[in-house]
């Protein structure tokens, strides 16, 4: 078992308001799973994933990643966690303008603090696997919405995590665009790579291997799809 | 169109107070230093310039260039000139000789001073001031004629009517009494009258013994002439050099001429009126210079405060653009054209920039008695210039800081805006702009505070600097003006018998030197003749201890030597006489070391001068001026006495205000008649410094302005930035950036400009402050110290600006920044 989540809860407090976000969850998830997480707008799915990809912080429950209590963890250690275990992808991409598309899927890599030379060699495998490498010295705005997302992807896979988070990677694209972005991601299960993924989309989400739907912030039905 | 952009300022005064506060702040502390540095250069170009016709008034100046000197040029000209002038130039309608002088006036047993001009009746021909009573033309026509400033008139009379009054004036012990025959009204402006409260003509006795009237070598004071026509001047300009070899020209021994050929070490020069504050800044003997290129840099500084605060405007506004990106798209969708929101934007910067001139005028009143008490000028807020300059100066930052945010802003399109999921960071274009004015504005900056560290260690160096005597615990008299050798030597040892004085000396020269005599000397070599003008004193016993000379060479003079002392009257030719020379002396003379020249024979007319010792060089003049090569010689005051002499005394174990009146006390019982007032040798020195002291508390001020309102900049700069960049920060840590990366990124960001600035800095900085100090004679090393100094500064400085920002950009939770729009 590759996560297992113990009744996370994540309560937003203002002055007057208390709002729960999410409410008792408990989830176990096997490394190379392809999961779905759907439901209606507010029912805490990006929460669920941004509390996956330690983004954020429960307010109960514990959260254990393989041999990581992440609970546990502080800023620094979760910052090392997330660099050398995750990758994300965004609905709205998340590239940096001011970088080229190489220089947003090295990033990751920096961080790592890997030599120059692997960097380069992991970048442009990366570009070439998700069909982007003719557009490395681009920006971003210079690119479709599909190109984006295929370079997010590159991003997120290039430092070769153990989880891959998509947050509606799909979201933003047309049908042909996402109907690529879904293939590749795909393909990358095949490989192994496990994948978390929130969509709005029932098709994509019948292409994951388990479907989780979500109300209210609690977890309502976790199914597996035939294949 | 006025409304919604009050009301649009308003709104953005109150939701985004910080970028209104900087805006208007910055500005106006732009504004402010601006306005109150310009009051100070206005005040100093003001110099002579209320004169009616002075255009048509002329200085004549003196140039020396004596062989083996440094040649120089003196305010000081010889009177001989003055009648020859007048007969050899058509163009020249009157000329005059206008001397500085203290007038004493004795009432019941004490005096008064007053500062005051001796010259001739055609002074109110050539300076028409005016008077109560208008008869201008007559006011010094009789010798006993008297013209009162009203300060003057007051302190005499107790009222300006003044007019047929007597006052008694006592003139180093002569007295002479004056009938008032003017009083002055106010002299308007500042310049070459200023502080003047008695005219008087040049008594005739002075104009017949006194040597600046007689002899061409010899000069006591100024020559003014004012000519028929402006123009004339290239006419007396051209002419002089053939003047002074006409008039000044004699025989080799005749003490009235320059000899044969004057023109090859003498020459006039006519100084425009309106010239002669800057001009005086490099020539000797003149009043109160300034050096002309320090006024322009401190107005340049005043500049650069405006151009920086009007580049952080442009900044905070293009920095701000995407964030109003939406309001844009929105006022289009519902109908704007970009012709009105440009006009609405541009109304926005126009009115920011008219809160801000009113804050920067208020901020001026401030300023300027501020600096008006660091200068020591009376400069004033000219409300005349504010007038028109304030709405040029509120329009011309409106419109430089509003044209091209009001462009960026009113050319957005909204189909392109409303669709997108972030906002517009104005592009790499508008990123490289900010950067290059953060750039810009920090060049600017880290100059003016590189010049300002080497303007204070220059002048703190001057302060300190040898000067070849000893200054601590020196008290320095005035002249006695005698010449009775018996008086002197009773003023000598009555002083020296004062309690708490450890040594006495006489001198002809001392700390700011009340007049100076100079000797063509000449030295026989084995390569041939010569020649060199040396500066002369004469020094009693007790100068060594007194004033503290290093002996670098041979011995000090010693009563008990007869060849040392000076000859008895009547001996002065065909005999040998011990001299001292100072370093700068044996150099003229080509001697390789101060041990070299003694023994050494100099020769003037008849009378040889064996170099018995050397001394370093003595600065008793301003620190910009070479120290002149000079000769002492040595009387026992046993049967020669001083042309003029000046006590100095050491003291010890007494405060020195005490033993100053001690001293006063001791005078009077032997000089009653001339005021007493010893004072500290620095103390007289200090006008020779005080300049340059107050001109760098003034860099101070625009460097400390400076910095400021770049480090503003940087702020707001920073701020948007961070706002800019939240989500971006939000991504980087998502991949993993930990904090400390987060904040080297956002550092070296930061301070990328900032050192590309101080690349820019350093050698503009080198440049000019290689040439200023250039203009003194001694002077530091530009030590890269100063640079690394001013370096250092401008770094730390932007990162405390920035690191506010940057510790909450580094601290942001990833999701929340995810979640903000970029």
């Amino acid at each position: 078992m590759l996560i297992e989540l113990s009744h996370i809860q994540r309560l937003y407090r203002s002055d007057e308001v208390e709002t729960t976000a999410l409410q008792d969850i408990d989830l176990r998830i096997d490394a190379g799973e392809f999961v779905a997480i759907m439901g209606p707008s507010g029912c805490g799915k990006s929460t669920l994933l941004n509390i996956l990809g330690t983004i954020d912080r429960p307010t109960g429950g514990s959260y254990r990643f393989g041999e990581y209590e992440l609970t546990a963890l502080n800023e620094a250690s979760l910052a090392k966690f997330r660099r050398e275990h995750l990758g994300y992808v965004f609905q709205s991409f998340n590239l940096i303008d001011e970088l080229t598309i190489e220089e947003n899927i090295e990033l990751a890599l920096i961080y790592r603090n890997m030599p120059k030379a692997e960097r380069r060699t992991r970048v442009a495998q990366a570009m070439d696997r998700v069909g982007i490498a003719h557009r490395a010295r681009h920006y971003p705005s210079q690119l479709s919405g599909g190109q984006q997302q295929r370079a997010a992807i590159a991003r997120a896979v290039v430092g070769e995590p153990r989880l891959i988070l998509a947050d509606e990677p799909t979201g933003n694209l047309d049908t042909e665009n996402g109907a690529q972005v879904m293939d590749i991601l795909q393909g990358l299960n095949d490989e192994g790579a496990t994948i978390i993924m929130v969509t709005h989309s029932p098709s994509h989400a019948d292409l994951a291997k388990r479907r989780i739907d979500m109300l209210d912030g609690q977890v309502v039905v976790s199914v597996r799809n035939a294949i | 169109m006025l409304s919604t952009v009050t009301k649009s300022v308003l709104r953005q005064a109150y939701r985004h107070p910080l970028y209104v506060g900087l805006n208007v702040f910055g500005l106006a502390l732009g504004i402010g230093a601006f306005l109150t540095l310009v009051q100070l250069v206005r005040f100093e170009y003001s110099f002579n310039t209320n004169f009616s016709d002075a255009d048509r008034i002329v200085r004549i100046d003196e140039r020396w260039s004596e062989p083996g000197t440094t040649p120089y040029e003196s305010a000081d000209t010889t009177f001989r000139a003055i009648p020859f002038l007048k007969q050899d130039f058509p163009q020249i309608e009157e000329a005059i000789p206008l001397m500085g002088t203290t007038v004493r006036v004795e009432r019941e047993g004490h005096f008064i001073t007053f500062t005051g001009k001796m010259t001739d009746p055609a002074f109110f021909r050539i300076f028409p001031l005016p008077l109560l009573h208008e008869n201008t033309g007559k006011s010094l026509t009789e010798p006993d004629s008297l013209v009162l400033s009203k300060s003057a008139a007051l302190s005499l009379f107790g009222t300006i009517d003044a007019i047929g009054k007597t006052v008694t004036i006592n003139q180093s012990g002569e007295k002479s009494t004056h009938v008032v025959t003017g009083v002055l009204t106010a002299i308007s402006g500042p310049g070459l009258l200023d502080g003047v409260e008695m005219i008087l003509p040049i008594p005739q006795q002075m104009k017949e013994k006194r040597s600046c009237f007689l002899f061409w070598g010899s000069s006591c004071s100024n020559v003014f002439l004012k000519l028929k026509n402006k123009k004339d001047i290239n006419a007396l300009r051209d002419g002089l050099p053939n003047f002074v070899e006409r008039r000044a020209s004699g025989g080799a021994d005749d003490r009235i001429s320059l000899g044969p050929h004057p023109e090859k070490v003498y020459a006039l020069s006519a100084i425009p009126l309106r010239d002669l504050h800057f001009h005086d800044a490099t020539v000797q003997d003149a009043d109160d210079g300034v050096n002309q290129n320090v006024v322009d840099s401190i107005g340049l500084i005043g500049l650069l405060a405006l151009l920086l605060a009007c580049a952080n405007t442009v900044n905070l506004a293009t920095a701000r653009a995407g964030m109003r990106a939406r309001e844009v798209a929105l006022r289009k969708t519902l109908g704007a054209s970009r012709s009105a929101l440009f006009t609405q934007f541009m109304g926005e910067a126009l009115l920011i920039s008219l809160i801000a001139g009113v804050v920067g005028m208020a901020v001026c009143e401030v300023l300027v008695p501020i600096m008006a008490s660091m200068t020591g000028e009376a400069i004033h807020v000219d409300y005349g210039f504010i007038l028109w300059a304030l709405p040029l100066i509120v329009i011309g930052c409106g419109v430089a800081s509003g044209v091209y945010p009001a462009l960026v802003l009113s050319g957005y399109q909204p189909a392109t805006i409303l669709a997108a999921t972030r906002m517009p960071s104005g592009g790499r274009r508008a990123v490289m702009l900010r950067n290059a004015l953060v750039a810009g504005q920090f060049s600017i900056a880290v100059c003016i505070v590189i010049c300002t560290l080497v303007i204070d260690q220059q002048t703190r160096f001057l302060r300190t600097a040898d000067r070849g005597y000893v200054k601590s615990g020196l008290l320095v008299g005035q002249p006695m003006e005698t010449e009775d050798i018996g008086l002197q030597r009773r003023m000598f040892d009555t002083l020296r018998a004062v309690p708490g004085v450890t040594s006495i000396a006489f001198g002809e020269l001392e700390p700011d030197p009340h007049s100076q005599t100079r000797t063509n000397f000449a030295y026989n070599s084995p390569g041939g003749a010569v020649e060199a003008q040396l500066l002369q004193d004469r020094i009693s016993p007790g100068y060594r201890e007194t004033y503290r000379p290093r002996v670098l060479a041979g011995r000090w003079f010693d009563s008990a030597h007869g060849q040392d002392d000076s000859p008895l009257p009547g001996e002065s030719a065909n005999t040998t006489r011990n001299v001292i020379l100072n370093e700068k002396a044996v150099r003229a003379y080509g001697f390789s070391s101060p041990a070299e020249a003694i023994g050494k024979v100099l020769h003037m007319d008849k009378t040889q001068y064996e170099i018995i010792g050397v001394i370093s060089d003595i600065r008793f003049g301003s620190p910009r001026e070479t120290v002149p090569p000079e000769i002492l010689t040595f009387s026992t005051l046993t049967h020669r006495g001083f042309d003029n002499p000046v006590p100095a005394v050491q003291f010890k174990g007494v405060p020195r205000s005490v033993m100053a009146e001690r001293l006063n006390r001791a005078w009077r019982t032997l000089r009653p008649d001339i005021a007493s007032n010893f004072v500290p040798a620095d103390e007289l020195m200090e006008p020779y410094y005080a300049g340059d002291e107050r001109r760098g508390h003034l860099f101070t001020m625009g460097a400390v302005a400076a910095l400021f309102i770049a480090c503003l900049g940087l702020y707001g700069l920073a701020a948007f930035a961070a706002a800019r960049r939240f989500h971006e920060i939000g991504i980087r840590k998502t991949l993993g950036a930990t904090a400390p990366q987060i904040i080297r990124l956002l550092v070296h960001d930061f301070l990328r400009p900032v050192l590309l600035a101080c690349l820019i800095a350093c050698p503009v900085a080198w440049v000019l402050m290689r040439q200023w100090l250039s203009e003194f004679d001694e002077r530091i090393a530009l030590n890269p110290a100063y640079f690394l100094i001013g370096i250092s500064g401008a770094v730390i400085i932007a990162v405390l600006t920035v690191l506010g920002q940057t510790l909450r950009l580094a601290r942001v939770e990833p999701a929340r920044a995810l979640r903000a729009e970029g």
